[in-house]
């Protein structure tokens, strides 16, 4: 059932066993994962690593380590399914699950035994009440009363049946939209200040997981905020705790310092000019693919009184004049031009001093570390070069992923430029659809494809060339009160039922799943129709 | 020897660490350690203490010499003096890196700290390169150096032997009639 706290004597049961740790492949599971580590690292638990990237891996994985383990814990993955059907563990396995998927299934949340589901208590959940869709087997068996022979050998006690009927029946609408909670990394940063073993380092892990939801566009902006509102509450505590006019902190300390800046994606790792034009936001609302919008960019420099040199050099480089008001004068010029939501409460930190990074730097940086497309290198050493940079003491790895990130920003901001011109956005009726080509540079690069959903592409489709697939992905219209309720998952399935194209419903997320390419136009009438 | 051995002796000083858990005594071959009390101090070997505060178990009290003013007293004595003056504690540097590094939230002014301890071993480092070069150059048979830390010994042994042998060597080798190997003139 339901543990909002992490009560401290299944935390010592806890330290006496090894315990499996099933992590997902986004940004918030790793953060979550490395404050989980760092917990265990404390009350020296041991624990084994193992990295999943879909549902037949976390299949597999639990395969190798049933025999071997009895405690599991999931970060980001397998609360939206009936775990126990899908994996057949064995009675005594317990299962810890810390996960932001949501509709959490209800027989993850209503079984009493095996499943511990670490969810906020006021976490929109929407959960239909237990009675509603259970039948006990005392009701069943009062109406079997004719049947003597087995009535002896059945166990007294209620037993539980999911019904069917009455599941279909009162929450049809339940299951139907999928969407995220709070993010993992929080959570288990509660974890560890109910604990009391709280660092700055696991203020700062929780942080950059909140970021990452944000970045990548699962939650709204109301939640975001709010959020952020119980980070700074932590972040001040922290600051207060060390800070004192007499003693003050080594240079190396972290610290962690609420910055209300600009939404330039990696601005001071990069020049001001390559920022404004690989930022999704900007890009965007200028529609720098265009004559026009260069030109408003120009006159958007030309009216903060930028000059183009400067605007062009590495921003640490910048003039300090122009470097000191910066983002007041950018906050002004657009919104004159347009752009109302240049600047984002955030958080940064600084240790040593050369080092400042913003969490949304940092989220960019790992994630290109997580999705790199390097030949030679596994899903799993990619995880464990990502988990590494998160670290204060893997600086150079940390700066390699901002490059990679650079990168991949650039390549995304072509690839939207020239679908754009070239027209390869069509119209099919309740979705708009695009479908890039092979000569596209590497396909894995856009795995998280969120830079497009600005452009309002409803679904995009990608070509893998090795295996004969593509990738769909379905993305909900964005619109200023959307509620990032993704109803793409369902559709996606019941057209591929409906048409029997094979189809790999691998990813944690729904929305996202591989096609057979043959089946394509198949599947995507039924979509159409579907979706109508 | 290696530096790293020297930092592994260093690690057997005593340090004062208030715990957050409690512990009834143990007893280690080196000695007994506790019993431990959430907030009350307690003498630790210093292995244990950056062990504890590693796993967030303690709170490391810097010992009484790792003190702002004290330590400019001790600098500005050892620039006045020719010879070593007595050291804050046989391991200063060495604790000085580990504590700061370790736990440099717990030290006050750690930076300031850092710097001082620096310059009275780079000041103390001079004075036995002097030393040193001066017992080479004049063939000195014996020399006596009070204060001297093992960290500090050990920087400079090396290279002090090494460089005795050599001129052991060159001495004996311009002996007329000496039993070691004798110039060919040519």
């Amino acid at each position: 059932l339901f543990y909002m706290l992490y009560l401290t004597n299944v935390k010592h049961v806890l330290c006496f066993q090894r315990v499996a740790l099933l992590v997902a492949s986004d940004i918030d599971a790793l953060c979550a994962c490395k404050i989980l580590q760092a917990l265990f690292h404390c009350d020296q638990v041991q624990y084994t690593l193992v990295p999943v990237t879909g549902w037949q891996d976390l299949g597999t994985a639990f395969l190798e380590h049933k025999e071997q383990f009895r405690y599991f814990v999931l970060i980001n993955c397998g609360a939206n399914v009936d775990l126990l059907e899908m994996l057949q563990p064995d009675d005594d396995s317990v299962f810890f699950i810390c996960d932001t998927h949501r509709p959490v299934d209800v027989v993850n949340v209503y079984n009493e035994t095996q499943i511990k589901l670490l969810i906020k208590q006021d976490d929109d959940l929407g959960v239909p009440p237990y009675d509603d869709i259970f039948r006990d087997e005392d009701d069943e068996e009062g109406g079997d009363s004719g049947n003597e022979s087995d009535e002896g050998s059945e166990p007294s006690g209620k037993r539980r049946r999911f019904d069917e009927v009455l599941f279909c029946r009162g929450s049809v609408c339940h299951v139907q939209y999928e969407y995220h909670g709070t993010s993992a990394s929080m959570m288990f940063f509660e974890l560890a200040w109910v604990l009391t073993k709280d660092t700055k380092d696991m203020l700062w892990w929780a942080v950059i997981g909140l970021t990452d939801q944000w970045v990548h566009d699962k939650i709204t902006h109301m939640k975001y905020v709010t959020d952020i509102a119980t980070m700074q509450r932590h972040v001040s505590r922290h600051n207060h705790r060390n800070e004192d006019e007499e003693n003050s902190l080594s240079i190396d300390c972290m610290r962690i310092s609420f910055e209300y800046d600009l939404r330039l994606t990696l601005y001071q790792h990069w020049s001001l000019y390559e920022s404004i034009c690989n930022s999704c936001y900007t890009s965007c609302n200028f529609k720098l693919w265009t004559l026009n919008g260069q030109k408003k960019l120009q006159e958007f420099l030309a009216d903060m009184g930028l000059p183009l040199k400067q605007v062009r050099q590495k921003f640490n480089s910048m003039d300090m004049s122009i470097k000191e008001n910066l983002r007041d004068v950018i906050e002004e010029s657009s919104n004159k031009y347009g752009l109302k939501d240049i600047r984002i409460q955030t958080f940064g930190v600084h240790f040593g001093f050369k080092n400042r990074f913003l969490a949304s730097d940092m989220v960019h940086a790992t994630a290109a570390l997580l999705e790199s497309t390097e030949k030679d290198e596994s899903d799993s050493d990619n995880f464990i070069k990502a988990l590494d940079s998160l670290s204060r003491s893997n600086l150079e790895r940390l700066h390699s992923g901002i490059e990679l990130a650079k990168r991949k920003l650039m390549a995304i901001q072509q690839t939207v430029a020239s679908c754009i011109c070239t027209n390869l956005i069509l119209s099919q009726g309740p979705f708009l659809y695009c479908y890039l080509m092979e000569g596209t540079p590497d396909v894995k690069l856009f795995s998280k494809p969120i830079a497009l959903t600005l452009v309002t592409l409803s679904l995009m489709v990608f070509f893998d060339v090795e295996k004969g697939t593509v990738i769909v992905v379905g993305i909900p219209p964005e619109s200023e009160t959307s509620d990032k309720k993704n109803f793409f998952g369902r559709a996606f399935e019941k057209a591929a039922e409906s048409t029997s194209s094979r189809t790999l419903h691998d990813n944690f997320d729904t929305s996202i799943i591989e096609l057979k390419t043959d089946d394509r136009s198949k599947f995507l009438d039924a979509l159409i129709t579907l979706l109508s | 020897m290696d530096s790293s051995e020297v930092e592994f002796l260093a690690e057997k000083e005593m340090v004062k660490i208030i715990p957050n858990f409690s512990l009834d005594r143990i007893y280690l071959i080196g000695g007994d350690l506790g019993p431990f009390n959430p907030g009350l101090p307690v003498d630790v070997p210093v292995w244990l203490a950056l062990n504890l505060k590693q796993r967030q178990k303690c709170r490391i009290v810097p010992p009484a010499w790792m003190d702002v003013e004290k330590l400019e007293e001790m600098r500005e004595l050892e620039r006045k003096e020719d010879t070593f003056t007595p050291v804050p504690s046989p391991y200063y540097m060495e604790l000085t890196k580990l504590l700061l590094n370790y736990a440099s939230d717990n030290i006050p002014k750690a930076d300031e700290i850092r710097t001082l301890v620096k310059d009275i071993w780079d000041t103390r480092i001079a004075k036995l390169r002097l030393s040193a070069d001066s017992f080479i150059s004049q063939l000195e048979a014996h020399a006596k150096l009070d204060n001297l830390t093992l960290m500090e010994i050990n920087t400079i042994r090396a290279f002090l032997l090494d460089s005795l042998n050599c001129m052991y060597k060159l001495r004996s080798n311009l002996q007329p009639g000496s039993s070691k190997g004798q110039f060919t003139d040519y």
